[in-house]
C-alpha cells in the first residue's frame, strides 16, 4: 500500500465524459476521505464510479495517486484501486472463500488477509458456500469482502449498502471507517442521505452533471434537494443507530 | 455443495488412469481382438499382423480421437468462461458448423488436393468467421437465451452453406463422400497424417494451461476481472483464438462431433468444482476420454460414427442441463 503521499490527490477525475450519461464532470479525492455519491436514478453515478475504476473508456483523464491511469500496468490496477458492482451475480459455484482471494490477483494470490476479511463481514460461516447459492445481500458482502482483500487505496463501491440489512450495513460503515484511519480513500454511491450526511464529502450528479460537491451539511441543503431529487425535505443531523 | 477436495486431488490421476485403460481397450478391440500382451509385442513389431493392425490402422485412429476429444472439451471450458455461461460450446454457437462449411467448401471447390494444410486452413477460417459473428450477436451481453438462438441462427446459415455445396457443385461420388463424412463426424480411416493435422491441439492446448487463473476472474465477470487486475482485452483475444483453433483442427479431422464441448466442462465442474487451474489439464483428459470411449461404444455397436453417439449420449444431457438451469 502506498496510500497517501502528501499533497497529492486519491482521485483526479478533469472532464469525464460518456456521450448521453456524463458530461465534463472533474474532481479530486484527497486521500484519507469518505465520499459519498449521490443522485437520482439514471443521473450518472454508476457511470462516474466505472471510469473512476478505469473500466470505462471516455473522454477527460483519470489519475490514481497523481499517476494517468494509461502510465499504470493492468496488473498493477488491480492492487491500485477496487472496484464493486451494483449488480452481484455468479454464473459458476465458486466458494465465497475464492471469490474473496479473488482479491489477491494482483498480488500473486498471496490470500494475505483473507481469512480476516471474511470474519469482518460475517462470511465465516459461509465460507465454503458457491456463491450462485447465496441470497442478495450476501453476495454484495462477498464482493465487498473482495475489494477489502485488495487492499487497495482507493475503493469505488457502487452502491454498497443498497441490499444489506441494518445491521451488515452499519459493519460496512465502521470498515468505511478503517479504511479513512489507514489514509485510504472510499467513493461510494448511496440513496440514504443521511448515510451520505455523515461522510466528509458529498457529491451530487443530476443529469449526468456535476451539480455540487463539499462538505455534506454545506451542499445537502433543502433548496438543492427540491431542484435536483424533486422533495421537500431537511437532513435531520444525526445516526440513530449504533453498533453494540 | 462445494465438492470435497479429496475428490479435486484424486481427479487428475484417476482421469490419467481412466485414459490409459481407454487406450488400452481401444487398441485391442477390433475384428482382430488383441490382449494387452500382444498389443505390447505389436507395438515393438515383434508381432507383425498386431503391428500392421496397430500401427496402420488403431494408433492413428486412437491418437485422433483423443486429440479431438481434448481440444473440444477445452474449447467448449474456454467458450463458457468466456461467455460466463454453462451453456455454451463450439457445437450450439456454430462454430463448429463454421469449421464444418469451410472444409466442406475447401473440398467441394476441389482445393484439398494442393496440400494437406489447406484442410486445416479452411476450417480455420470458417471457424473463426463463425466465432465473429457469434462476437457480434451476442456483444450485448451473452444471456442463454441470445448466445442459444445466435447459435440456431448461424448453425441453420452455415448448415445452407454446406447443403449448397452438396447440391450445386457437380461434384465426385468420391468428394460428395468426403462431403458426407463432415458432416457426420466420424473416426472411420484416420491416418497419421490426420493425426499430424491435429498435432497443434496440443501446442493450442499448452497455451490455454497457464490461463486458468485469469479464466476464474473472467468467469465471474468481466468488468471485475479486469477491476482485479486481469489484462481482460487481452485475455479475451487469447482465449477466443485458442478455443476457435482448437474446435477448428478437431472439425478439420474427424469433422463436426457435438457436444462434447458442453458435456465434459460440465461434468468436471460437478465434480472438482468451478477452478479452471483444475479444469483445463481436467478439460483436456475428460474430453479425450470422452471421445474415444464414445468411438468405443460405436465401434462395438456395430460401426456407430462417433459423432452420432455424442450426440444420441449428448442430447438428453443438454436437454437434462436445460432444465435444471429453468
Amino acid at each position: 500500500m502506498d496510500a497517501a503521499t502528501p499533497g497529492v490527490n486519491a482521485l483526479d477525475l478533469v472532464g469525464a465524459s460518456v456521450p448521453d450519461r456524463l458530461h465534463e464532470v472533474s474532481l479530486a479525492l484527497a486521500p484519507g476521505t469518505l465520499v459519498g455519491l449521490v443522485g437520482p436514478n439514471g443521473s450518472g453515478k454508476s457511470t462516474l464510479l466505472q471510469i473512476a475504476a478505469g473500466l470505462l473508456p471516455g473522454g477527460g483523464s483519470v489519475r490514481w495517486g497523481g499517476r494517468p491511469l494509461g502510465e499504470i500496468p493492468m496488473i498493477d490496477r488491480g492492487r491500485e484501486a477496487a472496484w464493486v458492482p451494483q449488480e452481484a451475480q455468479f454464473e459458476f459455484g465458486f466458494s465465497v472463500r475464492s471469490v474473496v482471494a479473488q482479491g489477491r490477483y494482483a498480488h500473486g494470490d498471496d490470500e494475505h488477509g483473507v481469512e480476516e476479511i471474511l470474519s469482518r463481514l460475517d462470511l465465516m460461516g459461509l465460507a465454503n458456500r458457491p456463491v450462485n447459492r447465496l441470497s442478495g445481500g450476501e453476495r454484495h458482502r462477498v464482493l465487498l469482502a473482495r475489494a477489502l482483500a485488495t487492499e487497495a487505496p482507493l475503493q469505488l463501491w457502487d452502491e454498497p449498502l443498497a441490499a444489506l440489512d441494518v445491521r451488515h450495513a452499519l459493519e460496512v460503515l465502521v470498515l468505511a471507517g478503517e479504511i479513512k484511519r489507514d489514509g485510504r480513500t472510499l467513493l461510494l454511491s448511496l440513496h440514504d442521505l443521511r448515510i451520505a450526511h455523515c461522510l466528509d464529502v458529498v457529491i451530487v450528479l443530476h443529469e449526468g452533471r456535476l451539480r455540487a460537491a463539499g462538505p455534506p451539511p454545506a451542499v445537502l441543503t433543502p433548496a438543492l434537494l427540491r431542484e435536483v431529487f424533486g422533495v421537500r425535505a431537511e437532513i435531520a443531523p444525526g445516526l440513530v443507530l449504533k453498533l453494540p | 455443495m462445494m465438492p470435497p477436495p479429496r475428490v479435486s486431488r484424486a481427479a487428475l490421476p484417476a482421469g490419467l488412469l481412466l485414459l490409459a485403460a481407454l487406450t488400452v481397450v481401444s487398441l485391442g478391440v477390433g475384428d482382430l481382438w488383441l490382449e494387452p500382451a500382444r498389443i505390447w509385442a505389436g507395438l515393438w513389431h515383434h508381432d507383425e499382423l498386431a503391428a500392421t493392425i496397430l500401427w496402420q490402422i488403431r494408433l492413428p485412429r486412437l491418437l485422433v480421437a483423443m486429440l479431438v476429444g481434448a481440444a473440444l472439451a477445452a474449447s467448449g471450458l474456454v467458450m463458457q468462461a468466456y461467455f460466463r455461461n454453462s451453456l455454451a460450446s463450439p457445437g450450439l454457437l456454430g462454430v463448429s458448423s463454421g469449421g464444418a462449411a469451410g472444409a466442406v467448401l475447401a473440398i467441394g471447390a476441389g482445393w484439398v488436393s494442393h496440400s494437406i494444410l489447406v484442410l486445416p486452413a479452411a476450417a480455420i477460417v470458417g471457424a473463426l468467421l463463425a466465432t465473429g459473428a457469434v462476437l457480434i450477436l451476442a456483444r450485448r451481453g451473452a444471456s442463454t437465451e441470445r448466445l442459444l438462438l445466435a447459435g440456431v441462427a448461424l448453425n441453420a446459415l452455415l448448415g445452407a452453406v454446406t447443403n449448397y455445396v452438396l447440391s450445386n457443385f457437380t461434384l465426385s461420388y468420391e468428394r460428395n463422400a468426403q462431403i458426407l463424412f463432415w458432416l457426420l463426424g466420424g473416426l472411420e480411416d484416420r491416418t497419421w497424417e490426420h493425426a499430424t493435422i491435429a498435432l497443434p491441439i496440443l501446442g493450442a492446448a499448452a497455451l490455454l494451461w497457464p490461463l486458468g487463473r485469469p479464466m476464474d476472474l473472467l468467469s465471474l465477470g468481466a468488468l471485475e476481472a479486469q477491476s482485479l487486475g486481469v489484462d481482460v482485452r487481452r485475455l479475451r483475444r487469447w482465449l477466443l483464438a485458442l478455443a476457435t483453433v482448437l474446435t477448428a483442427l478437431a472439425t478439420a479431422v474427424a469433422g463436426t462431433v457435438g457436444f462434447v464441448g458442453l458435456i465434459v466442462p460440465h461434468v468436471l465442474r460437478l465434480l472438482v468444482g468451478p477452478e479452471h487451474r483444475r479444469l483445463v489439464p481436467l478439460s483436456l483428459i475428460g474430453g479425450a476420454a470422452f471421445v474415444v470411449a464414445c468411438d468405443l461404444l460405436g465401434r462395438t455397436a456395430g460401426g456407430l460414427r462417433v459423432g452420432i453417439v455424442t450426440s444420441l449420449v449428448g442430447g438428453p444431457f443438454f436437454l437434462w442441463m436445460l432444465r435444471r438451469q429453468a
